[in-house]
């Protein structure tokens, strides 16, 4: 008779940076059985959106949902709004949301390559990308005034407008990091403890990715062609040169690539939207209180964030849902670490980039 | 946004016809509570690779009526029917509490009377 143990992973854990606890069942060194407990930091924040903050104020407070992705919930709640108010923004307000969005979507997936650069071993890596990071952190307080949990976007428009002096230190740093970049593709896509020990571990298959609902690069990797900057007409990603980044084999080397392809494209699009940013005002009136009921979907750096908002024409809402990517992606992950090798789960883990702030919101 | 009525009674056979896993993908479960103890619940798709299409199948109904699950269905669904089940206090076919909530949170923190 087959012997089987539980062996836990997290909440604290020195591979596990966020306080998700896994439970495994494990048959000498296989895992057969995984379960998740995702409630250590749960704040009730939908609670507080509708008990607690008017509709105005409750764009700040989404905003500190995440410190990784605080523009993305900010927009999502926003574009919400903007919807049951009638109001549409000009262009020049959609450029600068959709350069936050993409200067976010660059530096979390700088975070997560960090910490598999870690998990392989290679410290030295993950002190050298987060280095590299603090090029865009740098970019989002020039612009936004905060280091993380940025109030920029705001009913009606964003806070900020761009300076000569801020559209110089984009291009520069945008510029050095396009280098730095090019040097990790080689080192993710050569080094044999970044590439070939990646390759083939952790698999999601493309069926199981379809099965499970997986979103984001864990979708992408798996070659599910799913995005919401593609299946969404709130911005106009089509003119600032948006690709779809597809990968085929699912595993570790698959969702890092998915990363370091997606940063490049974002860099590409930053530069565009700088480049080309529309003439008209960064903040317009947009009158009433919400009424109705709207539905938003935002390609959150982990892949979908979904806000759904109803109002009664009072200044306080009835209905905040949150539903955040890494929640959304659980399942997968789960059915990802059933047939792994236990050694491999922190690995495995790093390249799902799970953020347990978004799911205990 | 398209909004289709169903109910407790029909959901299984509704969603079990609407749905196909390489169509659609599958959003959310969610609560909303309507006051006077009664919820309106809400089972939320979006189509792959086409524009702006949201489908939210919903159903009215009180909290004692016991929810049944989808995740016979679409395997995945089993995290948004335990969040509801913290949420809201409902009964969902299957789901069990203690997803977000410890046993001395506030219970079900989203009803209306809570």
């Amino acid at each position: 008779m087959k012997k089987t143990i539980q062996i836990p992973l997290g909440s604290q854990h020195i591979s596990l940076l966020e306080p998700i606890r896994f439970k495994f069942e494990c048959e000498n060194e296989k895992i057969i059985g995984v379960d998740a407990d995702v409630g250590f930091v749960h704040r009730g924040v939908e609670l507080a959106c509708t008990r607690s903050f008017e509709f105005k104020q409750v764009g700040y407070v989404v905003a500190r949902v995440c410190g990784l992705c605080a523009i993305t919930h900010s927009l999502s709640y926003t574009l919400a709004v903007e919807k049951l108010l009638g109001y549409v923004a000009n262009d020049r307000i959609k450029y600068l949301r959709m350069l936050m969005v993409e200067l976010d979507r660059i530096h979390s997936h700088m975070l997560c390559l960090a910490h598999t650069a870690e998990n392989a071993g290679f410290e030295a890596l993950f002190m050298q990308i987060m280095g590299d990071r603090e090029l865009i952190m740098d970019v989002q307080e020039a612009i936004s005034g905060n280091r993380v949990q940025f109030d920029y976007i705001s009913i009606g428009g964003v806070n900020r407008d761009l300076t000569p002096e801020l559209v110089a230190l984009i291009h520069k740093n945008l510029g050095l990091l396009s280098n730095k970049i090019d040097t990790l593709i080689g080192m993710f896509d050569n080094n044999w403890s970044l590439s070939l020990k990646y390759k083939g571990v952790g698999v999601l298959s493309l069926e199981d990715a379809y099965i499970y609902n997986a979103l984001g690069p864990l979708a992408r990797a798996a070659g599910l062609a799913t995005d919401v900057r593609a299946e969404t007409s709130d911005f106009p990603y089509e003119d600032i040169g948006y690709k779809m980044i597809l990968e085929s084999s699912g595993d570790i080397h698959a969702r890092n690539f998915i990363r370091l392809r997606e940063i490049v494209n974002s860099i590409e699009m930053c530069q565009n939207i700088v480049n080309n940013l529309p003439v008209g005002e960064i903040q317009e009136k947009a009158k009433g209180k919400p009424s109705g009921e709207a539905v938003v979907r935002v390609e959150a750096p982990r892949g979908e964030l979904f806000y759904l908002v109803r109002g009664s024409g009072q200044n306080m809402l009835d209905r905040v849902r949150i539903k955040t990517p890494t929640f959304s992606a659980i399942p997968a992950m789960m059915e990802v670490f059933k047939g792994a090798e236990y050694a491999d789960a922190p690995a495995i883990l790093a390249s799902f980039d799970p953020c347990m702030s978004c799911t205990a919101k | 946004m398209r909004k289709i009525e169903t109910t407790l009674t029909t959901l299984l056979s509704d969603i079990g016809a609407f749905y196909e896993a390489k169509k659609w993908h599958f959003l959310s479960v969610n609560g909303i509570d309507l006051g006077e103890g009664k919820i309106e619940l809400q089972w939320i798709f979006s189509q792959y690779g086409v524009k702006d299409e949201v489908v939210i199948y919903y159903a009215l109904s009180d909290y004692e009526t016991p929810v049944p699950s989808i995740v016979t269905l679409i395997p995945s669904a089993f995290m948004g029917e335990r969040e509801i089940v913290d949420m809201f206090g409902l009964k969902v076919e299957g789901a069990v509490s203690g997803l977000y909530l410890d046993e001395d949170s506030l219970p079900h923190p989203l009803r209306g009377e809570s």
